[in-house]
């Protein structure tokens, strides 16, 4: 059956079964690989995408559940990797193996869209994505520093 | 044939091979647009090699565009960047504009190394202006290694920058010098009135100038007259090596274009699931395919022999079964469905960690390898008027790597192509003919980034799951994907281990003797690390064995190795003997090195007082704060290369037993230089959670001869809360060459939070991870 999604802006019919978990209907059907598996039971957010501006962790979410929504991924986040948060990541250096960012990046979206001064409390209480590199030193710099220049630009 | 014309032939063969079996790959590789973006240009798995080859790393084209070839796996370490950034201090080009691509682990295997990369210069690991002290291992039954193309293209040990810095910058100072031959021959001067700079020659007396681009194709006809001569930079002279440089990889990591091996896609592709017996040596009795055959986008189903040994280090896994299926979730879906049946050795059947903890412990009370016996250490210990004795333990630990297992073959009857990140291509290449039957030379490895390494990318069989489903699937390409349960099973382990230390004291609480047994599986990594040769902490009678039991859990090289248990075990010691004696911990330990007879002694002394200087040791701290040091080294005891830090940690635990991390003060060697000081810094930072993880939260347990906790729900690791909040790292100056840092620094967060806990609660626990105990007070 084909169910009709939203991504980054772009219509997709996708022949899935409605279970499907969205991660698989977003890196199989459709292409986009940016976002990741890795435990596969909304664990770690490695997979973690926005439905409507809210963070899910997509590799238990039921393709089903997304339609008619928004959905924004990694892809959708700038053209060129020039969004605040991302510039922000690059000044920092924050990445080792990368495979977990493209989730904590978007954990991060969310924070800041709903609190755009974050103090560290903030950051514990959101952004509770996995990285086994330990980059957390880092990217907890990068979340600061991505709110002042979202602030900057405002 | 010119090796550009072989490489470029390869490429060929591989659209007609392709085509043939598949009347599909009509356009050669398909990518989607975001990965094609994101693989950095010219990498040799996409599109055709640039045309000016200098040498096996160098590539320069006509529009000035330099290609530098990483023959190592980026894996989060910074290898991409820090390789490049050794061929490019030689090569005088641009740094902000040169491209990166992974080196061709098929044409490794073709050709033999140069002959100009074989010599180190200089006098070794005490030699400022040298080569340092590589120190190439032979694996015998690894063809090509380690004298083939590329020489090492594993990436282990820590050692990236030790092995490979001399030939690298050679490459680069060969190309260089050839590009200056072709200008001076173009421009018919003598070569030494050229000056380089940013890939720009310039003839100073005539004013005119020549790209690196406009000379390359002569310089590719060039050789070199003397290579022997070839010198390179010493620290004094470089000026991009040294430098804090971002990791050339992070903007794509910043889009989720990076291109990982989950990532591959080919036209036709098939997706795998795997099940492999839960039970290490156990194996298939029976599964029932037409339960889920009918299932939607199921293909087919093969059964995995035991994967053959020779091909993995020795280590035994379990047999298996796939489900190939048009997606990976339908395939997963599938094999979760299939009745499967194993079939389980009974000795093999009821092994658990309890059992094999009494045996470890056992093994201490039987003979061992005695690898250091000075002195009379059972006279005195019998003698002693006070004897401390304690016994330490720590559990199973595997990498739990983000992205799992994962590979990408296409087999055909002509030659193997392998999509894959893997820490160990040459191996890869060689399990691939071995278990197709096609010659190596006709095995492909296109190299992918990793999500997570942490040893040699789990040494488990990934590759030879794939490399066997898809020799049964000839002509189709199949990418096989570990669930991350099967991720657990697939993996390797640090050993489990124990260690019973014994001290006789003298009257001011001076080691007069000190025993050191410690107990893993024999075939367990880094059994002499942290004790071997001489003390670090320095006792007139000493001995050192090691002892071994016999268990089915297969062990490989997991970040820290048996280092970072080692150096668990004898720093919480020299902390218990520390406060047994009354005396200051970071004194106690400054007088005792002071007084072996370590090769490096001066250099751990520093280390110990600029960590106790940085965190203001002996300062006093509110209540439930406390803080410990502790050295790390590898190397300290020989002449020779030698790795040295010394951290201060600062710990906080609550009255109900909540313990974290506050501040880490890292003292760190910095050699005779870094080549990248900032990825330095990244990595120091990255092991300083991985070995809080350790401390705190992570252990693998066996029942009934399986590992018990296979996600990150039972299996935990730590989450940015837990992250310290301030991490102080200082570089000092050592005149000596580094062994390495990539992975057994930080090692001291183990034993710091254990001498916190005892500080703060009064308790003292010998068991890793503390998480499991009771650590509230007052």
């Amino acid at each position: 059956m084909a169910l009709d999604l939203t991504i980054n802006g772009a219509a997709h019919s996708v022949d899935a079964d409605p279970e499907t978990p969205l991660l698989w209907v977003i890196r199989d059907y459709v292409g986009l690989t940016g976002t990741k598996f890795s435990c596969g039971m909304a664990q770690c957010g490695a997979c973690t995408v926005h439905v409507d501006g809210q963070p899910v962790r997509s590799c238990t979410f039921p393709a089903s559940a997304a339609v008619g929504k928004a959905i924004t991924t990694i892809e959708g986040v700038s053209d060129d990797g020039s969004h605040p948060v991302q510039v922000a990541w690059k000044e920092l250096d924050a990445p080792q193996c990368g495979y977990c960012q493209s989730g904590m990046i978007m954990a991060t979206l969310a924070l800041l869209e709903r609190t755009p001064e974050p103090t560290d409390a903030d950051i514990d209480a959101a952004v509770t994505n996995i990285c086994r590199c330990g980059t957390y030193h880092r990217i907890r710099a990068a979340i600061h520093r991505a709110a002042q220049l979202i602030k900057a630009e405002a | 044939m010119t090796e550009k014309n072989r490489t470029t032939l390869d490429r060929r063969e591989f659209l007609a091979t392709s085509t043939a079996a598949t009347g599909a790959f009509v356009l050669g590789f398909w990518l989607p647009p975001n990965a094609r973006a994101a693989v950095p240009h010219g990498a040799s798995w996409y599109e055709d090699p640039a045309n000016r080859e200098i040498n096996a790393w160098i590539v320069i084209d006509p529009d000035d565009t330099v290609t530098i070839r990483i023959a190592q796996t980026e894996l989060g370490q910074g290898v991409w960047t820090s390789n490049a950034m050794m061929v490019c201090e030689e090569l005088a080009c641009d740094w902000d504009t040169v491209k990166l691509e992974y080196a061709s682990a098929n044409r490794d295997f073709r050709e033999a190394a140069p002959e100009w990369t074989l010599p180190v210069p200089g006098e070794g690991a005490y030699d400022r202006d040298g080569g340092g002290a590589p120190e190439f291992r032979d694996r015998s039954y690894v063809n090509g290694i380690p004298d083939s193309l590329y020489r090492r293209m594993r990436t282990n040990a820590a050692a990236s920058v030790r092995d490979g810095r001399y030939y690298l910058q050679l490459a680069g100072a060969e190309a260089r010098e050839r590009l200056l031959l072709a200008a001076a021959s173009e421009l018919s001067v003598p070569v030494n009135e050229l000056a380089v700079k940013d890939g720009v020659i310039t003839h100073a007396a005539s004013g005119r100038t020549l790209s690196y681009g406009q000379v390359a194709a002569r310089a590719a006809e060039t050789p070199h007259p003397n290579p022997e001569a070839i010198n390179i930079k010493p620290p004094s002279e470089w000026t991009l090596m040294g430098t804090e440089q971002h990791n050339r990889d992070v903007p794509m990591k910043v889009t989720g274009e990076t291109m990982y091996g989950i990532d591959v896609r080919l036209p036709g592709m098939k997706w795998a699931a795997v099940r492999s017996c839960p039970v290490y040596g156990g194996d298939i009795q029976s599964f029932d395919f037409d339960a889920v055959r009918e299932r939607p986008g199921v293909v087919s189903a093969h059964q995995l022999p035991i994967p053959n040994p020779e091909l993995i280090r020795g280590r035994v896994f379990g047999g298996g079964v796939a489900i190939v299926a048009d997606h990976w979730h339908q395939a997963k879906a599938a094999i979760d469905a299939m009745p499967i049946e194993w079939d389980i050795p009974a000795h093999l059947a009821n092994r658990n960690t309890a059992g094999m903890h009494t045996e470890l412990v056992a093994a201490l009370d039987a003979p061992g390898t005695v690898r250091v016996d000075e002195g009379d250490v059972d006279a005195v210990l019998a003698k002693a008027d006070r004897v401390i004795e304690a016994t330490y333990s720590t559990p199973y630990l595997p990498r739990a790597r983000m992205e799992p297992g994962n590979a990408t073959v296409l087999v055909t009857d002509e030659r193997v192509d392998i999509w894959i990140g893997d820490q160990s291509p040459q191996e890869t290449r060689h399990s691939a003919a071995v278990i197709t039957g096609i010659p190596e030379e006709n095995v492909y490895v296109h190299l992918c980034h990793l999500g997570g390494g942490y040893g040699r990318n789990g040494n488990g069989p990934q590759a030879e799951h794939a490399i066997t489903i898809a020799n049964e699937n000839r002509g189709t390409p199949i990418h096989m994907l570990w669930s991350r349960e099967e991720d657990f099973v697939g993996t390797t382990y640090r050993a489990m281990g124990v260690a019973r230390l014994r001290a006789a004291l003298d009257d001011d609480g001076w080691p007069l003797a000190i025993d050191v047994r410690t107990a893993m599986q024999g075939d367990g990594f880094g059994p002499t690390s942290s004790f071997n040769n001489v003390a670090r902490y320095h006792a007139p009678n000493y001995r050192f064995s090691n002892h071994t039991t016999d268990f089915h859990v297969p062990v490989g090289t997991r970040r820290g190795i048996g280092q970072a248990a080692h150096e668990f075990y004898r720093e919480s010691f020299i902390d218990e003997l520390a406060h047994a004696a009354g005396k200051d911990p970071y004194l106690y330990r400054r007088e005792l090195v002071a007084r072996s007879n370590l090769p490096h002694k001066d250099d751990l002394v520093r280390a110990l007082d600029l960590a106790a200087e940085m965190s203001d040791w002996g300062t006093p701290l509110p209540e439930g704060l406390a803080r410990a040091i502790a050295l790390e080294e590898r190397g300290a005891d020989v002449e020779g290369t030698v790795t040295i830090s010394a951290v201060v940690h600062t710990v906080s635990i609550t009255r109900d037993g909540r313990v974290k991390l506050e501040r880490v003060d890292m003292a760190h060697d910095k050699g005779f230089g870094l080549v990248n000081p900032l990825s330095v810094k990244k990595q120091l930072e990255g092991q300083i959670v991985w070995f809080y993880n350790d401390a705190m939260l992570q252990k693998n347990t066996v029942a009934d001869g399986r590992i018990v906790e296979n996600n990150y729900d039972r299996f935990p690791v730590a989450r940015i809360h837990e992250s310290p909040p301030e991490i102080n790292i200082q570089f000092f100056e050592t005149n000596h060459w580094l062994k390495g840092l990539g992975h057994d620094r930080a090692t001291s967060v183990q034993s710091a939070i254990g001498d916190a806990i005892f500080q703060i609660t009064g308790k003292r626990y010998r068991d890793l991870p503390f998480g499991q105990h009771d650590l509230s007070w007052g």
